[in-house]
């Protein structure tokens, strides 16, 4: 009996090596191909082994890929930001995964309130550290010095530095550094305490460091490639170790100058990409997962692991191990330095500075236009979700839940539109009561007439230029519509080249989409697309990763 | 009741010449095990015995799992004693207080405390008997020790053999020293890593041995306890965010720990670890350095039999040959008394032959006093 489910399964592996639910990490303004639809959750199947991994592992696909094809299994790897790994672990019994790989097994500590993963193994690790222009690096002095977060806050307050940096309640890379920042500002602490969070000169010189940062997301590998692709815009990135590699190879193979790698001393930290076992009672499952560990820390792969610039070892890193090509002394990058990472803070001390961040304000404001398809297209289905998805932003009990919490700071312009934009509601903040009102105006929205998301857009943008220069905000568009639009992408084309700043779009699909105009919208703006259609609430958190 | 028995464990080169031949018996197979050491191996991997075997069940101490699935432990237990054992894995305090105890028949704490407490609350237990003793040592990077060897707080004994003066130790962190203060190249003040020391074993007998060291080196009971307690609480509310499982805590130690942090463990962890990658047993100890603290604790493994299944466990678990494999495949020193054991059997330099200063852990009330004061913080 048993043989023979292995034969099926051995010919099923072969026949469908498949890796799908890929959340295209690789998407930025120039190359929007591929929709991101990748945040749903998937269903449980008793056949694939399904694995929700961290974005910075993406490298590692073919790796894994190997292990499927030789071990005659199907392997599925669905990529999202560590924090929402952390939110998918809280559904317990329910989640549909046979592994974890977060970036850092703090994320499993936090999320895994259940006890659903059995076990877990570090498969490598990379630390968190600033990747800064070479040219940029030698400005600021920063050199084969020893450099600390109040030297990176000094230039950031003098307007000599910015830096991209994913968002602290999506992924781990921001997380963690935004911990590093406030575990130095504090005066480096035995640990971060509540009563350090409510330290207003903390804040404030928080804010000040974050509020240069001029890109976000909710994804490292997505950071990497958008900066590498646009690298003439950005000073510096924050980011893993292994990305700043990566991202190296790609500009010093196009003759560009390389990301200087900077450890600061009191704000570091470690990521340990723990892949963790999520038991639903198969003993085959189980199996697949041991000797996918033992694949993964075997000697060849390890090897491999690591000539992709992922530190790899049985105990720790050794140096020997570090092929200078990769681990590049010129590019900055030390494996001979003792990286001593910041004591992490206790649990709600931790959840705290995250809301901290999030509602609290501490992060760079977003300046949101949200485009609200009502045409008659979308009648029924599509509108009912387009108003779930706005109440889990204007709901602060829903918001709270997946961090996605506006701050005082924020702006907020409401389109709701059909052939022409309906009105544009514009506000700032998130005092309850007019969040509420807010709230009561999406959910009376009816659905009828024809289609122009161009005039909406343009709407939208045309009313937040009244607030004036976006130097403070990251500016997005979040358009939730079924596609299929009249007007002209010229007109958008043009708006957008007179806006003033880059305004990203970001397109969420329902119903009956079509996203061949999506795509043009998104790479024109710099934009992505994001599926709505199996798991609505994802897509949404995912885009608000972005600004 | 407990029974003494006269005697050595014998370094049978048989032995030792199959363990090596076979690279110590487990783990060479890389698509077999996961990586062993770690205390946090799936225990749903328990297969089903042949007929005539009694199956005995219980809740086990996550470090002695590794050993319950070991093949060569299981055949002796199979062939010898017709037995095989069903553990579900729980915490110390956890399984001794409140645990539901149905189907089961025995369990297996990591402390006598646990021994104590199980019986104040249960009627059902039986006879309890220490099977194993592991040392709580410091593991901690070469860096460090030299540095605090050049402060004279470390002492190297032997080749491979380093005692840590925990009275000192504890001073320089209560006097909030730097790693820099004793030449390390990296920020943070001086500390030991514990694991939670109201929810696992391994730290609250970090805590017993802390107590004491505050204490003069003496055991505080009940009165001296008190005028200890304020201290001990200023060090644990230094630690933030701590794990739950000595498992976990030597696995992140291994991985991005072992150049820049003290971690509290047990012996057998680092022999478990070697033994199951023999083959780098040289890299292992050119980067991982083990203190024993003079004084340390032990830490004592007993059974608490639930039923006559229970007693056979006993019976079984004493026998010589299924200790030695303790001893030599997961480092667990024996729990019966004047046993000593063969270093050489394992092939470890770091490994002490006799622990000679060790402190009583308080009584049991006094212990009590000092998790309630804990679980304030």
């Amino acid at each position: 009996m048993i043989a023979l489910r292995s034969l099926l399964l051995g010919t099923l592996g072969t026949a469908l090596l498949l890796a799908v639910g890929c959340n295209g990490s690789s998407n930025s303004g120039g190359n929007a191909k591929s929709v991101s639809g990748g945040n749903a959750l998937p269903t449980y199947s008793d056949k694939a082994f399904q694995i929700v991994s961290g974005s910075e592992n993406e490298a590692l696909k073919p790796i894994l890929d190997r292990f499927a094809k030789e071990r005659g299994v199907e392997l599925r790897v669905q990529y999202k930001g560590s924090i929402d790994i952390m939110l998918d672990l809280e559904q317990g019994r329910n989640l549909p995964y046979d592994a974890v790989w977060p970036a850092n097994s703090l994320w499993i500590s936090l999320g895994d309130t259940e006890k659903v993963v059995k076990s877990q193994e570090s498969i490598m690790h990379s630390p968190v550290v600033f990747g800064v222009k070479q040219s940029v690096a030698k400005r600021l002095g920063w050199i084969g010095k020893e450099v600390k977060i109040a030297n990176i806050l000094k230039a950031a307050q003098a307007g000599q530095f910015s830096f991209a940096m994913t968002s602290a309640t999506q992924s781990n890379s921001g997380a963690s550094a935004y911990l590093g920042f406030l575990h130095a500002l504090a005066g480096s602490p035995d640990f971060l305490t509540s009563k350090n969070l409510a330290d207003l000169q903390l804040q404030e010189k928080t804010k000040a460091l974050l509020g240069r940062i001029d890109r976000s997301s909710g994804s490292s590998g997505w950071l990497k490639t958008h900066v590498v692709e646009n690298y003439d815009k950005f000073q510096a990135m924050v980011n893993y170790e292994s990305l700043i590699i990566e991202a190296n190879k790609e500009l010093t193979a196009q003759g560009k100058e390389p990301l200087i790698a900077i450890y600061p001393t009191d704000g570091l930290s470690i990521s340990d990409s723990p892949l963790g076992y999520v038991d639903h009672g198969s003993q085959e499952k189980e199996k697949i997962f041991t000797d996918l560990v033992a694949y993964l820390k075997s000697e060849l792969v390890r090897k491999e692991i690591i000539g992709l610039g992922r530190r790899a070892g049985l105990v720790g890193f050794d140096a020997k191990d570090a092929d200078p090509a990769v681990f590049n002394p010129d590019w900055g990058i030390d494996v001979n330095r003792v990286i001593a990472p910041i004591p992490l803070p206790k649990e709600e001390v931790l959840r705290e500075a995250l809301n901290l961040y999030q509602a609290g304000g501490l992060r760079k404001p977003s300046a949101t236009i949200f485009a609200l398809d009502c045409s008659g297209s979308m009648e029924g289905k599509g509108i009912t979700q387009l108003k779930e998805a706005m109440t889990l932003l204007l709901d602060p009990i829903k918001s709270k839940k997946i961090l996605i919490q506006p701050s005082s700071r924020d702006i907020h312009i409401i389109v709701p539109f059909d052939a022409t934009p309906r009105e544009v509601i514009a506000s700032k903040g998130n005092d309850p009561q007019m969040l509420k009102e807010l709230l009561g105006k999406v959910q009376g929205l009816q659905a009828g007439g024809e289609t122009n998301i161009y005039a909406a857009v343009i709407g939208g943008m045309e009313e937040l230029k009244k607030a004036g220069p976006m130097d403070g905000y990251f500016p997005a568009v979040i358009l939730m519509t079924d596609g299929r639009s009249d007007g002209s992408i010229e007109s958008l084309r043009e708006a957008l080249q007179n806006q003033g700043y880059d305004i990203p779009i970001f397109s969420i699909t329902f119903g009956d989409a079509d996203e061949r105009q999506l795509q043009d919208i998104a790479r024109i703006s710099g934009g992505k697309v994001f599926d709505g259609r199996k798991d609505m609430a994802k897509a949404f958190r995912d885009a608000k990763g972005y600004n | 009741m407990r029974t003494i028995v006269n005697g050595t464990i014998l370094p049978l080169s048989v032995v030792v010449a199959v363990l090596l031949a076979t690279g110590g018996g487990c783990g060479t197979s890389p698509s077999v095990q996961p990586n062993p050491g770690s205390g946090t191996a799936p225990n749903s991997s328990y297969s089903a015995p042949p007929g005539n075997l009694l199956t005995i069940a219980g809740y086990v101490g996550g470090e002695k799992i590794q050993l319950l699935q070991n093949e060569n432990f299981r055949r002796i237990l199979a062939d010898k004693y017709h037995l095989a054992i069903k553990p579900t894995k729980a915490g110390s305090i956890e399984m001794a207080s409140g645990a539901d105890l149905t189907g089961k028949d025995f369990i297996w704490p990591s402390n006598d405390f646990a021994v104590k407490l199980f019986r104040d609350g249960n009627r059902k237990a039986g006879k309890d008997q220490i099977i194993f003793n592991s040392p709580l040592v410091i593991y901690t990077g070469w860096n460090i020790a030299d540095g605090l060897i050049k402060q004279g707080i470390v002492e190297k004994r032997r080749e491979g053999y380093f005692i840590v003066n925990f009275q000192k130790l504890l001073t320089m962190i209560v006097e909030r020293k730097t790693w820099r203060d004793i030449g390390q190249d990296f920020d943070g003040k001086i500390m030991i890593r514990c694991t939670d020391p109201t929810k696992s074993n391994s730290g609250n007998m970090f805590a017993g041995l802390v107590v004491n060291t505050l204490n003069n080196g003496e055991v505080v009971d009940e009165t001296s306890v008190e005028s200890v307690l304020p201290k001990t609480k200023q060090l644990f509310a230094r630690l933030g965010m701590m794990e739950t499982s000595s498992g976990d805590i030597f696995r992140n130690f291994l991985t991005t720990g072992t150049r820049n942090s003290m971690v509290i463990g047990y012996e057998s962890q680092i022999v478990e670890f070697i033994v199951a990658n023999p083959k780098s047993r040289k890299l292992i100890q050119d980067t991982v350095c083990v203190l024993y603290p003079e004084p340390t604790v032990w830490s004592s493994h007993p059974i608490v039999s639930l039923n006559d299944r229970g007693d056979r466990l006993i019976e079984a678990m004493m026998d010589e040959e299924v200790q030695r494999l303790a001893w030599n495949e997961h480092g667990f020193r024996s729990g019966l008394a004047e046993i000593r054991v063969d270093k050489h059997a394992v092939q470890l330099d770091c490994i002490a032959e006799e622990i000679q200063v060790v402190t009583p852990l308080p009584g049991k009330k006094t212990f009590l006093r000092i998790l309630d004061a804990l679980k304030e913080l």
